[in-house]
């Protein structure tokens, strides 16, 4: 059995030297430690917080934004062990097989592989997440026998079903440190290192390499590791940060020879209140609002675009779900009372639902991090984030609302009304995912991503990225359980490469 | 014996009274065309397929805004050549199939019903 190392308590000047270094305790850290348990090679897990969160800790995170209104850079992620998954959510849906593609109507789109590469990781990244047994767009059957969901004519749009995941002996999602501590301590070939911040990345002389990193605590001691192989997984911001303030051999930054780190940052925009749908049955099934238990899997509807649909009118990703029930003022009542009638329905019992969406994002070169001057108590850049979001983003996502619209009519289930038009209205209305992706992105050009096919860094033989930074195209789907799936697939890479 | 089967028209428009008394059992209103009678205008073959009038107009009052070039002739002309050997309930249902959407106030609603209404408000 290991034991958690207190960095705090390593003298400044001690070199470490494991086989595979991992810097970042969140999901995708934890998931690749888990990973290379049993394995011959010698393991590192460097973690900046602790069990808990503690504010100088998390202080390390904050930054500046421009552009788009956006959280604050140190409220939108944990810094301690778990990472991300102390405050998300649980909403697994997986990528769809169109979000690898090349898609003529999206700049910048396409992973350099198609789903098959992660489908055998699925299923291990599924019960990580403790989502149940895999159900998602199998469940419209099953659920339609707990309570018809809403009928939509043939169409674009189709009912498609998000799982939660859910911690076992709690009502929570999964929080990985909580979760997962206890096995980590029980893996032999672990060494995990708690308040350790890795706070700058050396190459080697002739830029071919990472030498060494540096880590730092907050009581001031330093210390270096040189591993073998370097896996960087500290989520998109953090990742960016690293590679950028990192330049005494590359003056750019590392891995920054083509100026891509930072660039494409991406999350899902939720924008609340998007539209209005009503049901002219009366009320829709519960599971519309609160997550349903089917045999295990907890299952939620969200309206989904079609991949032909998707392609014909040239949207992209969106997940619509019901939020909650609303009252329609004179005009609202005008309209469903004229539809309704027109369409020879009895809307005596119409009810009428607020929904929202998350939406996937055009890859967008502009929408950046970059250093600032101020420096953190570490003695580290802190980042700017510009953050855009462009008209036809918003004009994409209203197109498939429309479809919806239609296939409602169609069905004489129900009618929309969209209820965001101008710029302004999608801005106030405009929440975020946090699903931090994008600044270290795959692609197999060097001139067109930091990271190639298996997620290490162009030009660097030995550095990694792991998460949802490297995702180069980033569906509408919930980032974590398919980033763990693309972890576990860098593990077996790293099996392989590694000796 | 077998019954003489009613009409498909005679079934829509039984169907539209239906829709109109569950309505008012909504609470949402009172179908104000068991009572009120209108001027006549050019468009009552088209008006007379409006169940109820008044809700309509006010969602016409709402689309006239929108569209400042509204033409009620050119709409009504339009409609004419759409309800030739069709009912109400067929117009919409190639409305819907073929994607004539229009969008009153957010509303989206089959085209050539928001071109009635719209010429309800007119």
């Amino acid at each position: 059995m290991n034991a958690f190392l207190d960095a705090r308590a390593i003298p400044s000047g001690t070199i470490l030297q494991p086989d595979v270094a991992i810097i970042g305790g969140g999901p995708a850290g934890i998931t690749l430690a888990l990973a290379l348990a049993q394995t011959p090679l010698k393991v590192m897990l460097f973690e900046s917080g602790g069990f808990d969160f503690d504010a100088k800790t998390q202080a390390l995170y904050a930054g500046k934004v421009a552009g788009v209104s956006y959280l604050p850079l140190d409220a939108s992620r944990m810094r301690y062990l778990g990472g991300g998954s102390n405050h998300w959510g649980g909403w697994c849906r997986p990528l769809d097989p169109i979000d690898f593609e090349q898609r003529d109507w999206v700049r910048n789109s396409g992973w350099p592989f198609g789903i098959k590469e992660l489908q055998p990781y699925f299923k291990r990244a599924q019960a990580l997440v403790e989502a149940g047994p895999w159900s998602y767009d199998r469940s419209t059957k099953p659920m339609t026998e707990v309570g018809e969901p809403l009928a939509l004519g043939s169409g674009g749009v189709y009912t498609s079903w998000f799982q939660f995941s859910r911690q076992r002996d709690s009502v929570l999602p999964t929080h990985f440190g909580e979760r997962y501590a206890g096995d980590l301590r029980h893996i032999a070939n672990l060494k995990l290192f708690l308040h350790a911040n890795a706070a700058y990345l050396r190459l080697s002389a002739n830029a071919a390499s990472l030498d060494q990193f540096d880590v730092a605590t907050l009581n001031g001691r330093r210390f270096s590791v040189k591993a073998q192989a370097t896996v960087l997984a500290l989520g998109a911001i953090e990742n960016a940060r690293l590679m950028l303030a990192s330049r005494d051999v590359v003056p750019a930054g590392v891995g920054n020879g083509n100026d891509l780190v930072g660039r494409f940052f991406a999350d899902h925009p939720i924008p609340r209140d998007t539209a209005t749908l009503v049901s002219f049955g009366g009320d829709i099934p519960g599971y519309y609002f609160n997550a349903y238990d089917l045999n295990g899997a907890l299952v939620r509807p969200a309206f989904a675009p079609r991949d032909d649909f998707k392609r014909n009118s040239k949207v992209l990703g969106s997940l619509t779900t019901v939020e909650n029930a609303v009252e329609l003022d004179e005009l609202g009542k005008a309209a469903v009372i004229t539809t309704a009638l027109a369409l020879g329905i009895d809307a005596s019992n119409a009810k009428a639902y607020s929904v929202g969406c998350g939406l996937e994002l055009e890859p967008d070169p502009e929408r950046r991090l970059t250093l600032t001057s101020d420096l953190d108590a570490l003695g580290m850049q802190r980042l700017k984030l510009s953050n855009r979001v462009s008209d036809s983003d918003f004009a994409r996502y209203r197109l498939t609302m429309r479809e919806l619209g239609r296939q409602l009519l169609a069905a004489r289930s129900g009618m929309m009304r969209l209820n965001l038009k101008s710029r302004d209205s999608w801005l106030a209305a405009l929440d975020w995912g946090d699903h931090h992706l994008g600044t270290t992105r795959m692609h197999v050009d060097p001139k067109q991503g930091v990271v190639d096919a298996n997620s290490r860094v162009h030009g660097l033989s030995n550095l990694y990225v792991s998460g949802g930074s490297v995702f180069p195209t980033y569906s509408a789907s919930n980032p974590t359980m398919n980033l763990l799936a693309l972890t576990l697939r860098l593990a077996d890479h790293l099996k392989q490469v590694v000796r | 014996m077998k019954q003489p089967r009613p009409s498909r028209r005679a079934m829509v428009a039984g169907g539209g009274v239906a829709a109109a008394l569950g309505a008012a059992a909504l609470g949402l209103t009172l179908p104000r065309w068991l009572s009120h009678r209108y001027a006549p205008t050019p468009y009552d073959d088209l008006l007379g397929e409006l169940v109820d009038r008044e809700q309509a107009a006010r969602l016409g009052a709402v689309a006239r805004s929108e569209l400042p070039a509204f033409s009620a002739r050119a709409a009504a002309r339009e409609l004419r050549q759409r309800f030739e050997q069709r009912n109400l309930a067929e117009v919409l249902d190639a409305d819907i199939r073929e994607d004539r959407i229009a969008e009153v106030s957010g509303w989206l609603l089959p085209d050539s019903l928001a071109q009635l209404c719209t010429l309800a408000a007119s």
